[in-house]
């Protein structure tokens, strides 16, 4: 086991949420102020383990630096003294470093997922939500968040700032929500991590190292939350969703950053690993009990994804998931999915059919135009066609996309 | 996602407010900037000098050539621009609406699909 700094580093982002945890078994009613405690113990950890070694007890060393950060923080701010903070104040250090008896790794892993559904609690609003997740639970710094989302520094301290205000003035509970709202509450960390991942995969990735890419970070805490929940199928679909996706990520782009369609990838380039793992996966979730919409789209991905060529690819099978997940899901975006399906089973013509019903809701999405485009292309209207991959372009939220889409408009004219 | 928010407008429009009107328009559109970037979604507003004082340059056989701006034509310049950083279309717009200047003038919102990096 290397003991360099990258180590130190991933150690550290392991122990981030289990410190933070620690300390707010503690002191539930201030958020803000453990959370900069952490931080600051963090940071430190940083500076002085790869100089003077890693510490015996590595997660002890950084729950009394950060406790002690605590008590400065809440000394200098003489506006917080409240009962509960003097409370605090008065406990031993030992009472936070030991443990009773029982408390093992089940401990551990609702403080986890407690903290992950702070995080992601529905009176944040979603980018504070992603803000607080990466720094709280990925162990991320300010800088590194603000620097993958491109955004000042200022901009995202402020942001996780009023995040932690949000939290500490209403009051949330630093606890697990009862079972009846503990579904609800997981599809909100689902979705938080599925947007943190959308956001990795649809940037136009930058070579910058120091930038934490998300889709990375996604599938981290992804599987953060599979280890806490491991009989959860939807967890295990949205683990396989991301890990299949990200699987294409060598063969998405050209080598002038263009963007590669799925049809015309290499697929000798796919990260077999991932495909394989993912695949393990979906096929592990699905029997399990409740098919979830994660799930459904997790085997689409692993259908293309074992497919050797695009003509190999299984549609019939792709087109019945789809219909799966229309009915546990129901929405334009996976009717256009299984309208492209469609097209592969039956042909276009019944394909376009089907999208005149989808335009009034998807009429300025560029997905929608762009599908439509294909479908008229390959019905052998290449006038229409191009002027629905124009349109397409025009409405494109992305600059490889955009010009994707304009070398087609080109291409079929 | 990102948006550029513009404001158009000339001499005879600034003209139109009053010298007693102005304090309170500035008053209000600092409390504007203020407000959004407290959300931490206005990552910068910037106001543009008077017409008079924009150039236009181009490159006429590799040298530049600078002369007064902007095109005849314009009827109508920009005044300023804000950098957002919204979570929604939808939001960029409630955000535009909330600008005090589109009582009088609609505003510009257009969404970025690039940056350097």
């Amino acid at each position: 086991m290397s003991r360099g700094p990258d180590a130190d580093q991933d150690l550290l982002r392991e122990l981030a949420p289990q410190v933070l945890a620690a300390l707010l078994r503690r002191h539930p009613g201030a958020f803000d102020s453990c959370e900069d405690a952490v931080q600051e113990a963090l940071l430190a950890a940083a500076e002085q383990w790869p100089a003077q070694g890693r510490p015996d007890n590595p997660r002890g060393w950084l729950v009394t630096v950060a406790s002690r950060r605590l008590v400065d923080l809440v000394r200098a701010d003489r506006a917080r003294r409240e009962r509960e903070e003097r409370l605090f104040l008065a406990t031993p250090q030992s009472e936070l470093l030991g443990r009773a008896a029982d408390a093992g790794p089940a401990a551990d892993r609702d403080d986890s997922l407690a903290l992950l559904f702070l995080c992601c609690h529905p009176a944040l609003t979603a980018p504070s939500r992603i803000a607080l997740t990466l720094r709280a639970v990925g162990g991320l710094s300010t800088a590194q968040i603000a620097a993958a989302f491109l955004v000042p520094e200022a901009t995202m301290a402020q942001r996780i700032s009023r995040a932690k205000q949000t939290i500490r003035s209403s009051g949330l509970p630093f606890a697990l929500p009862a079972a009846a709202e503990s579904a609800e509450r997981l599809r909100e960390v689902l979705q938080v991590l599925y947007l943190v991942f959308n956001e990795g995969y649809t940037a136009t990735g930058g070579s910058d190292l120091t930038v934490a890419h998300l889709s990375d970070e996604a599938i981290r805490l992804a599987r953060l939350l599979h280890r806490l929940l491991p009989a959860d199928a939807e967890v295990m679909g949205l683990l396989a969703l991301m890990l299949l996706t990200d699987a294409r990520r060598p063969a998405r782009t050209g080598p002038d950053g263009e963007l590669v369609p799925l049809a015309e990838q290499d697929r000798s380039r796919w990260d077999a690993a991932a495909i394989a793992e993912g695949t393990a996966l979906v096929e592990r979730a699905l029997p399990a009990g409740r098919v979830g919409p994660y799930q459904l789209q997790a085997a689409i991905a692993a259908l293309h994804d074992e497919a050797p060529d695009v003509t190999a690819t299984d549609w019939p099978q792709i087109l019945a998931l789809y219909d799966l997940l229309l009915r546990v899901a129901p929405g334009p975006m996976p009717a256009l999915g299984r309208a492209v399906a469609l097209a592969e089973v039956h042909g276009p013509a019944s394909a376009l059919e089907e999208l005149g019903a989808l335009e009034p809701e998807l009429e300025r999405h560029h997905r929608f135009h762009a599908v439509r485009a294909e479908l008229l292309a390959r019905s052998g209207d290449r006038a229409a066609a191009a002027a629905a991959f124009r349109r397409a372009a025009a409405l494109a939220t992305s600059l490889p996309e955009r010009r994707h889409l304009s070398e087609r408009a080109r291409d079929v004219a | 996602m990102k948006y550029l928010l513009m404001t158009y407008g000339n001499q005879e429009k600034w003209a139109s407010l009053s010298a007693e009107e102005w304090p309170a328009a500035i008053a209000q559109q600092d409390a504007f900037n203020k407000r959004y970037q407290q959300t931490g979604e206005l990552l910068g507003a910037y106001g543009t000098a008077d017409a008079a004082m924009s150039r236009l340059v181009r490159r006429v056989d590799g040298l530049p050539v600078v002369s007064d701006g902007p095109y005849l034509e314009t009827k109508e310049y920009m005044a300023s621009f804000y950098l957002l950083d919204c979570e929604s279309e939808q939001r960029a717009l409630e955000i535009a609406a909330d600008m005090p200047w589109a009582d009088r003038e609609p505003v510009e919102l257009w969404p970025i699909l690039h940056e350097a990096q």
